[in-house]
């Protein structure tokens, strides 16, 4: 028999246009492709739970076989690091509320302006391409494509599809994902002196590798040492350096598993010299953002420059662990943009 | 039309790929060795193509793929014209062999995956999903072509199963056994 039939040349092509006619069909947008999708996932389901059932005592064996050494360096390592946060935490908690109730009193947007869902993972994606969750909560929640997804560290990701029961989220890391974002910068000296009657905040940035992690990355580990000083002002004997903070905004695009996600500016500014490696990432917001805005991104840990009128680009190292999820919160927050679909 | 339909390789098809994505999304996404999902149901549009031809393997790896797309909510035909492609690869070596043996079909089950898995971030270019990370590529590629090898002597009777198909009782004559 040839390798190229009559027949067999009209099956490939006949398959080949179908593709691309459901791809174009689906890409713009179609109802009736939605509603296969959550059908199918409904039908699905209860193979999912016999599966879920049926390969948990494989899938418990893997992990302990794979996990076992990494788990334990990690414990002791996270032992180390909540013994030196939890001082921390309580000057942490006094601001955040002291801020909170700030832009409650100036009627400013925040994150706490929102009510909020919390959901647990149930599933990854299944593809190596993807950088996606599924979660155990959907839309009689109140969940809707478009909120942005976070945890206890930061932004996390952003819900692409929504079905009665279970959720998919987008990560921050997928090459589709992308949100306006403002890098804060303290410029000029850094405020390291013990300033009277204020708490201060020094940020160390030992790297530690966590063999063993999905992603293979190198992990920070943030010493955070706090000091208070009780002693009356004395206007004449301290002088409190300049303290100039920045502002920069941009667009933060996922790179995929393996890369760092990219801040690229939307338009050249003087300033963008500034900007040094360490400086934090939050969400801008405004009326076209998919987040609402302050919601911690990350911290920068490249400046690239490139040559040229292209500006620089910023590699930013995520706040979340985004391999060890296991609980987020959906802000329900539905972007303006995504009102419309 | 129902009893038909009933008879045709669809009905089996169709159970055989709700399986097989329960494991999918299940087991595989937590079995990572290598850091890599195994990718079992390309494994079986691959093997279905290896046991049943070229239009065969396009077909069942076609109807594979929607219900892929459909489960993990990738663009619909997106996966569908990867696992085409990795049927027709598989079916490819049909026509060039005579016995049927597990290890032939075995190899062009490894091969057909690994073309399938290997379109995928290439059909992800086409439709505008830029910036696909081509690093790993290979680890990814290699790893679910072996265990698309591995998993042949399995996925390929029940591909024979889905498709009515017997198994073939061509041999080859005696004096061209002794001589290969």
């Amino acid at each position: 028999m040839p390798l190229y039939s009559a027949g067999r040349r009209r099956v490939i092509i006949a398959l080949a246009l179908t593709s691309a006619l459901l791809l174009t069909l689906d890409l713009r947008g179609n109802r009736l492709f939605d509603a296969a999708r959550s059908g199918f996932s409904v039908a699905l389901e209860p193979f999912q739970q016999a599966a879920e059932v049926a390969s948990a005592p494989v899938e418990r064996l893997w992990r302990a076989y794979s996990d076992f050494d990494a788990l334990e360096e990690e414990n002791l390592a996270l032992r180390a690091q909540v013994d030196a946060q939890r001082s921390a935490e309580i000057a942490a908690q006094n601001a955040i509320i002291e801020n909170q109730d700030l832009l409650a009193l100036n009627s400013l947007e925040s994150l706490a302006s929102y009510d909020s869902v919390t959901a647990r993972l149930v599933g990854q994606s299944p593809t190596n391409f993807d950088q996606q969750v599924e979660i155990d909560r959907g839309s009689i929640h109140g969940i809707r494509v478009g909120m942005p997804a976070v945890n206890e560290a930061g932004l996390v990701g952003k819900v692409t599809r929504v079905a009665p029961t279970s959720s998919v989220i987008m990560l921050v890391t997928d090459p589709s994902y992308a949100v306006q974002v403002k890098i804060v910068s303290i410029g000029g000296e850094q405020p390291d002196q013990v300033v009277p009657g204020f708490t201060t905040t020094t940020v160390e940035e030992p790297e530690e590798t966590f063999p063993g992690s999905d992603q293979g990355a190198v992990r920070e580990e943030f010493l955070i040492s706090t000091s208070t000083s009780t002693s009356l002002p004395d206007e004449t004997a301290v002088e409190t350096p300049e303290v100039e903070v920045i502002r920069e905004t941009g667009v933060l695009r996922g790179q995929g598993d393996e890369r760092l996600p990219r801040v690229s500016f939307v338009a050249g500014n003087s300033a963008f010299g500034r900007i040094e490696v360490g400086d934090t990432v939050f969400t801008a917001g405004g009326s076209t953002s998919l987040a609402p805005p302050s919601i911690p991104v990350g911290r920068v840990a490249n400046v690239i420059t490139r040559a040229g009128t292209a500006g620089q680009e910023l590699e930013i190292s995520l706040s979340p662990e985004l391999g060890r999820l296991q609980f987020v919160r959906i802000v329900l927050y539905q972007p303006p943009t995504e009102l419309q679909q | 039309m129902i009893g038909f339909l009933m008879n045709s390789w669809v009905a089996r098809v169709i159970p055989i790929g709700l399986v097989l994505l329960a494991i999918q999304t299940t087991l595989l996404v937590e079995l990572r060795p290598f850091g890599v999902s195994v990718q079992i149901v390309l494994a079986f549009a691959a093997a279905t193509g290896a046991v049943g031809g070229v239009e065969r393997g396009a077909v069942v790896g076609f109807a594979m793929g929607l219900m892929y797309d459909l489960a993990v909510g990738t663009p619909l035909g997106a996966t569908a014209v990867t696992m085409a492609l990795a049927g027709y690869v598989a079916g490819v070596g049909r026509l060039f062999r005579i016995e049927s043996h597990w290890w032939i079909l075995a190899l062009q089950s490894a091969i057909g995956a690994a073309v399938g898995e290997a379109m995928v971030p290439v059909v992800r270019l086409f439709i505008g999903e830029a910036a696909v990370s081509g690093t790993g590529l290979v680890t990814v590629v290699v790893v679910v072509a072996v265990a698309a090898m591995v998993c042949s002597p399995v996925l390929a009777p029940l591909g024979r199963w889905s498709l009515s198909l017997q198994q073939t009782e061509m041999k080859l004559p005696p004096e061209i056994r002794s001589e290969v």
